[in-house]
This record gives structure tokens, C-alpha cells and sequence, in this order.
């Protein structure tokens, strides 16, 4: 079964949806990532619910994080992220090498720039489920060279 | 990695990905009812939305499956139930109600992955949540020159024992014409 | 009342509250707001004691001489209450367990329901059925 296709074309439909077409200003743009963004949250908070419904209580932030890259990450994309590192202060790089939401887009640098558009809405997930879990965060990513990204987590401390 | 609990089996995993399919479709959903004004208008591009993915996805479609030309509306159909369903959203609709001149015929589904957890509010009655297939439909059936009319007739969202999407051959179109003009 | 259950949000808000009464409502309301301390102890035992299971059942919160207060947390710290008359000895262990679980199940298809806004009182016909279910089971 074709499972993870739907999820694709859906979500580059979305893209598609709230983009538009043409090239807006930075503005508009800022606006945009911010609705699929928050698109992204509300999904992240549905599916971490649904996920963490078997598991025991967490014993601390770690092992939520640890969690995000294990389960989550293999939930939505089929692999664990390859790489988490923190700095022991809240703030957490979770490195996947090979993003799938971005496998489909060319290696080529003009590329680069559509990049933020198919990474915010896996960021929203990412920090929908984390506030489900009662951890709020600001979560961004970037990428160097594709398909290969960065999801960087900044705890934000209440 | 020390964490032994909540390790799905293959199969639960697959669940969990359509999961992530199911609710951002909702999230789509309830995003365009933010966006229009009334349930019509997002009806509408819901379609259209459909028809985007249905004219990218029929290309994915035939090269996954290799099933060539279909001879007729009835081996269509067949195709799209058994194979192309089956494919994408893990559920197998039946054919019935074939029109007698045969160019007509409603998928039934039993279960309806885009609906899981799904309780419409009372404000969107006329909202036809799943309109989005409608629209792949009509889109990944034009590519392979079939205009086709789809709709749906019954819906469990709103309390009917199946969901019944209803499709209507409308005529072959030509292969050196652009089909379409969405 | 002879059976209450109770969905307290993280930030210890209601999101649902139903009681068969034969009290006053308001000392259910009461009586689940008194449990929610006992909660957050049980919670932030978390990893202090050993051999801690972590579960989310935490059993039974605190008997009194008129009815027993049983407490569930979920990972998204959402508590649901069961309070049940003392009288009621035909409830085991493992049948109010199974109450909560069933509870869970349903609570997460609410937070998947993509017109739900969380942290929003829960308006459910699916939630409101599995409550009745057990309100008639235990009543």
C-alpha cells in the first residue's frame, strides 16, 4: 500500500493552497508559513494524544524529546531522526538526512529558497505535540544541503 | 534510545500514518472554513483541491500499479474501487447501482478514513466534508481522458449507514485537446 | 450522588463534568476539586520514589466515609475523576481501570476531531454515549 502518498500530495496541496501561485513579499510570506505552521500544531497535538495513549508518564523533558524523535518521528515519516543533541538548556537539534517532505525537491540552490515552505507545517507538529505534552517551544528548521534538515527546539521556559 | 513502550507492530504503524493523512485533512478542512464564507464555497475548493491532487496522483497511480487502458466505464470503475483505493486509502468501496445504460454507478464505502473522529458542529450542515475525493476523481480521471461528473449522495457524517459517492461518465475526451481548463 | 466523572484540563479547569446526583452538584464539584491536589502530588512523585511505575492510573486518590475518588492522568496532563459511593462494593479495581481507559480512548477521538478546538469544553455525542454507558453500568 502506497500509506505515506496521500499524506504528500495532500500536504503539498496545502502548500500549493496557501501560497498561491505567485511570489508574494516577506510579509505575506511570514503570514502564510504562520497558517500552515499553526495547521501543523493542531495535527502535532492530535496525533501525540493519540500516541502516547499506551505509554507510561514521562519521567522528564529528555525523555519527551526522545520520544518525539523515536515514535513521533516514525509515526509521521516511517524513520527515526538521526541525530538529537542538546545543550542541556533547552534547546535540542533534531537532525533528519533525509527529510522526506523534502526528497521530492531538486538539490539544486534555486531550491533552496522554497525550502521553509515544506518545513513549516512539520514544525508545527512538532511543537503542537511537545505542548500537548506540556512542553512549550518555539520550533524552527533549516536546511544546508538537501534533502537533509534540521529541526532546532528552543524550550521556552514558563 | 532507553524507551520500550509504544512500539507499534507494521501494522499499527501503517494505521498511524493514515492517521497523519486523516487529520491533516482535517485541519485543511477546518482551515477553508475559516478562510470562505459558507460551507458552498468550500465545498468548491475542496474540489478543486481534489482535482489538483487527482491530475498529479493518477500519474503515481500508473506507475505503482502498471494496470494499462481500461476498456470501458465498467473496468474503470473496478480499477478505482479494488486497486486504486485499496492503494491510497486502505479501503475497498463496492460498485453497485449501475445505471442501465452503464454509464453510471456509486462507489460504497463502509468506512470512510477521512471521517475517523470526525463529528461535524451543527453550523456546517451543508458542508460536504470528503468533497476533496470527489475532486481527485474528476482530476485523475481526466488525465487519462475521461470526464466524469462525481458527487456524493449518502454520508456518514450525517447520519447515513454508508457514504455513497455517485459517478457519472459524461463523454471521452479527445487526446490532442487540453483537457481541462481549471 | 451515586457515581461522578470529571475531565479537569491541565490547567485544572473542567472541560467536563457529569454526575448522577443525588447530592448536590456542587459538592461533586467540590469533591473533584479536592482530589486534583491529590493528583498533582501523585504526579510529581514522578521519578522520586523507586521502582515508580509511571502509570497513568493512579489508583484510588483518597476514600472517605461516603464515597471513593479514583484519578487517571493522561501524557497531555489532562485528569479524569470517577468518584463512586462507598456503598458501591461490586466495582473492582479492574473495572474502574477499564472505566478510565474507555474514557481515554474516547477523550483522544474528541482531541482528533478536527472541529474540536483543545482546551475547549468537550462537546462530544460519541464522549456523552460512553459516559451515559458507564453512569447506567455503575448507577
Amino acid at each position: 500500500m502506497a500509506d505515506e502518498a496521500p499524506f504528500q500530495f495532500l500536504h503539498s496541496e496545502v502548500i500549493q493552497y496557501v501560497f498561491g501561485a505567485s511570489d508574494s513579499g516577506d510579509a505575506e510570506t511570514g503570514r502564510n508559513i504562520t497558517k500552515v505552521e499553526s495547521m501543523g500544531f493542531r495535527v502535532g497535538q492530535g496525533l501525540i494524544e493519540r500516541l502516547t495513549k499506551e505509554t507510561s508518564r514521562f519521567k522528564d523533558e529528555l525523555d519527551v524529546m526522545k520520544f518525539i524523535c523515536k515514535d513521533f518521528w516514525t509515526c509521521l515519516f516511517k524513520k527515526q531522526i538521526d541525530n538529537l543533541r542538546t545543550n542541556h538548556q533547552g534547546i535540542y537539534v533534531l537532525q533528519d538526512s533525509k527529510f522526506q517532505l523534502l526528497s521530492h525537491l531538486s538539490a539544486g540552490k534555486q531550491y533552496l529558497d522554497q525550502a521553509p515552505k515544506y518545513l513549516a507545517f512539520t514544525c508545527g507538529l512538532v511543537r503542537g505535540a511537545l505542548s500537548n505534552l506540556g512542553v512549550k517551544s518555539i520550533v524552527t528548521a533549516e536546511v544546508s544541503i538537501m534533502p537533509a534538515c534540521k529541526f532546532q527546539v528552543m524550550i521556552q521556559k514558563i | 534510545w532507553g524507551r520500550e513502550q509504544g512500539r507499534g507492530s507494521q501494522g499499527r504503524q501503517m494505521e498511524r500514518n493514515s492517521e497523519l493523512f486523516t487529520l491533516t485533512y482535517g485541519a485543511l478542512v477546518t482551515q477553508l472554513c475559516k478562510d470562505y464564507e459558507n460551507d458552498e464555497e468550500v465545498n468548491k475548493q475542496l474540489d478543486k483541491m481534489g482535482y489538483n491532487i487527482g491530475v498529479r496522483l493518477i500519474e503515481d497511480f500508473l506507475a505503482r500499479s502498471s494496470i494499462g487502458r481500461c476498456q470501458d466505464f465498467r473496468e474503470t470503475a473496478d480499477v478505482i474501487a479494488k486497486v486504486a483505493f485499496k492503494m491510497y486509502l486502505g479501503v475497498t468501496p463496492s460498485v453497485t447501482n449501475w445505471s442501465p445504460a452503464g454509464d453510471e454507478f456509486s462507489l460504497i464505502l463502509e468506512n470512510n478514513p477521512l471521517v475517523d473522529f470526525v463529528e461535524l458542529p451543527d453550523n456546517h450542515n451543508t458542508l460536504v466534508y470528503s468533497n476533496l475525493l470527489c475532486g481527485v476523481l474528476r482530476g485523475a480521471l481526466e488525465m487519462v481522458q475521461m470526464a466524469v461528473d462525481v458527487k456524493f449522495v449518502q454520508d456518514t457524517l450525517r447520519g447515513d449507514n454508508v457514504t455513497e459517492i455517485r459517478m457519472k461518465f459524461i463523454k471521452r475526451i479527445e487526446e490532442n485537446l487540453p483537457a481541462g481548463d481549471e | 450522588w451515586r457515581v461522578g466523572i470529571a475531565v479537569i484540563a491541565k490547567e485544572n479547569y473542567p472541560l467536563y463534568i457529569r454526575s448522577v446526583a443525588s447530592q448536590s452538584e456542587l459538592k461533586f464539584h467540590y469533591t473533584v476539586h479536592t482530589s486534583l491536589d491529590v493528583v498533582e502530588e501523585k504526579i510529581s512523585a514522578v521519578g522520586k520514589s523507586l521502582g515508580d511505575q509511571r502509570e497513568l492510573y493512579l489508583g484510588l486518590l483518597y476514600p472517605t466515609e461516603d464515597y471513593k475518588v479514583y484519578g487517571y492522568v493522561t501524557n497531555s496532563k489532562v485528569k479524569f475523576v470517577i468518584v463512586v459511593d462507598s456503598s458501591n462494593t461490586s466495582l473492582r479495581d479492574n473495572e474502574i481501570r477499564s472505566m478510565f481507559r474507555k474514557l481515554h480512548n474516547s477523550f483522544t477521538d474528541v482531541m482528533c476531531n478536527p472541529f474540536h478546538n483543545p482546551g475547549d469544553p468537550i462537546q462530544s455525542k460519541a464522549f456523552d454515549g460512553i459516559v451515559s454507558g458507564m453512569m447506567v453500568q455503575t448507577g
